[in-house]
């Protein structure tokens, strides 16, 4: 480690532009849950109501985001839509790791013929695109926001499997775990206290960015009409609803668009943000 | 070299034949038998004799190995039923629409990794604002989702500029759109990963040294920098395909580009096995293929390996 005193740090100019991204994305995220739980507040129509005389309404004080081709107000339909969407993402997170956890967590501390075969079973799954893998499922489940779920969860879980594995496996590796080990520690003790703390934080860069690249495949799906079934409120199928009435009423893509957009952007930096405070490589400048 | 790619198509046999059974299984347990549906489908109240008939024309009164090995057989030539809905073979189906959606892939791959080298050399030869920005730009287009950014692409070319039109014939220029809606972010993902590389091969001491000699910085790019990280983009590369393969599906449902998408949105909704079923197959089998020439460079692409390679 001695040559890491060598090398010229870059300069910080004040804070760094990966945590201004961590925080801002702190913001949004707090933001959605603000949003999700404004119907305990406000009063707002409910999202089925249909008034047909406010069809294709544009923005206006009683329909702040206007009103879409039922006359259902689209500000309350955003709102209701943020437990649907964003509930189905950690939903489909939840279930991916548990299946990936353990998965990579056993193949790694197994090794051998067990690792080999845990990690052919998780290639064979990764050797299909996922979406298509997630299409087929929901193909043969029938179209709904379970089965949507499943075939995304079905699809993603070995190449999350594989990161797992691979962090274990070099947690493992350092010196104070084989004291650890040497001192007699059981293998619970191992995993627990030793193993699973190194492998938390860059964990949770890969699940705020998975979270985001599973909440665009699930609105995409329900944007093709294959997730969530109409007259659910879900920013994907929203928009879906929103397509023919595109150049009469454009309000009706905006927020829809916009919401999936800084729920997707809040992962997104939310997880850069951890990985450039995790990163402690300098590079070289010439 | 020929013996390494003999060695290397061989240890492709087993993931195959894993994939074809994952592709098997999924229609062998879906809820519902193929039989009664067909039946139903055609207005048939059946008797059980009937069905007992049509079972074993189908071959579906026996175990599942055989059934597999059976349709293992006839998939290897190619042959996956008629479609249920068309009722032409699934193969001429896959065969129409196959070729716009590889066009269509093929050409936003090109898209993603010429936007990619674009914004990574930004990145690279820029100052810390530009990079800041950069960065930025890259986050933003990741997370526009592709089905809201190609609304938003016709609202602005199709509608208000009217540089081109929505409704197709699946000539080229009809390409472009849908082709630059999946490049945009396909292209700042890999953008994020031509930085990451080179940043990663800033911090290496071999770098340090080429700068300690005086080498000029395109000089350092081009032969010392380049040369590295061209397998692990050759890799980004190929899982890029495979998801432009399936992102495809939203952009041509929303372009009405004629590719697979169409048809397996269709084969969804109704119902129809034997389409899906090859439809996974096909993709599978492109994107496994995919991979393979992406392994292939990496070993090209890396001189240690090629020696080692040689040596054997």
């Amino acid at each position: 480690m001695s040559e890491r005193t060598l090398r010229i740090p870059a300069l910080r100019l004040g804070i760094g532009s990966g945590r201004v991204g961590l925080i801002l994305g702190l913001v949004l995220m707090a933001a959605f849950l603000a949003l999700g739980l404004s119907p305990l507040l406000l009063d707002l129509p409910p999202p089925e109501k249909m008034n047909l005389l406010a069809r294709l309404a544009p923005p206006s004080p009683e329909h702040p985001l206007g009103a879409d081709h039922l006359g259902r107000d689209v500000l309350s339909r955003l709102i209701a839509a943020v437990p649907v969407s964003l509930g189905a993402a950690l939903v489909t997170m939840t279930a991916i790791l548990v299946i990936s956890l353990p998965w990579g967590i056993v193949a790694a501390l197994a090794g051998g013929r067990v690792d080999m075969v845990m990690m052919r079973l998780a290639d064979i799954v990764m050797a299909f695109p996922t979406l298509v893998l997630a299409l087929a499922v929901i193909g043969f489940m029938g179209a709904s926001l379970e089965a949507s779920i499943i075939g995304v969860a079905a699809a993603w879980w070995p190449s999350n499997a594989r990161l797992v594995r691979a962090l274990v496996l070099s947690a493992s590796q350092r010196d104070f775990v084989h004291a650890a080990r040497l001192g007699g520690a059981s293998r619970m003790r191992v995993v627990l206290r030793h193993i699973l703390p190194q492998v938390l934080p860059p964990l949770a860069v890969i699940i705020s960015l998975e979270t985001a690249s599973v909440l665009l495949a699930l609105s995409a799906l329900s944007f093709l009409g294959i997730g969530v079934q109409p007259p659910t409120p879900e920013w994907g199928a929203m928009l879906n609803e929103a397509r023919p009435f595109f150049a009469q009423a454009p309000h009706m893509l905006l927020a829809p668009g916009l919401a999936v957009t800084l729920a997707v952007l809040a992962f997104n930096l939310v997880g850069e943000g951890l990985r450039e405070l995790l990163d402690k490589r300098e590079p070289y400048l010439w | 070299m020929l013996r390494f790619f003999l060695i290397r198509l061989a240890a492709a046999i087993p993931p195959l034949l894993g994939m074809s059974f994952v592709a098997f299984a999924i229609v062998a347990l879906a809820p519902g038998d193929p039989v009664m549906m067909e039946l139903r489908a055609m207005g048939i109240v059946p008797e059980p004799e009937d069905i007992a008939a049509l079972q074993a024309q189908f071959g579906l009164d026996k175990p599942f190995l055989p059934r597999y090995f059976d349709w293992l057989m006839r998939a290897v030539r190619f042959d996956f039923g008629t479609s249920v809905a068309t009722g032409r073979s699934v193969m001429s189906e896959i065969a129409i629409h196959l070729p716009a959606t590889l066009a269509l892939a093929v050409s936003a791959l090109v898209g993603a990794v010429v936007i990619s080298l674009a914004l990574g050399a930004f990145a690279v030869a820029g100052n810390r604002v530009t990079g800041v920005g950069l960065r930025g730009l890259t986050i933003l287009l990741v997370s526009v989702p592709s089905f809201w950014l190609a609304l938003l692409l016709i609202h602005v070319f199709v509608l208000n500029l009217g540089w081109t039109r929505l409704v197709g014939d699946g000539s080229l220029p009809d390409l472009v759109l849908p082709a630059l809606t999946l490049s945009l972010g396909a292209g700042a993902g890999l953008g994020r990963v031509v930085y990451e590389r080179v940043r990663a091969e800033k911090s290496e001491d071999h770098v340090r040294l080429a700068i300690a000699k005086g080498l000029d910085p395109l000089r350092i790019m081009l032969t010392h920098i380049a040369p590295r990280i061209l397998g692990p983009l050759a890799t980004a590369w190929a899982n890029t395909f495979g998801a432009l393969l399936g992102g495809a599906v939203i952009v041509e449902s929303i372009f009405g580009w004629p590719g697979l998408g169409q048809l397996i949105l269709q084969a969804i909704a109704q119902r129809d096995f034997p389409v899906i079923q090859a439809y996974l197959v096909f993709m599978g089998l492109i994107f496994f293929a995919t991979s393979l020439i992406a392994d292939i460079i990496v070993i090209l692409a890396d001189p240690q390996l090629r020696r080692r390679l040689g040596h054997e």
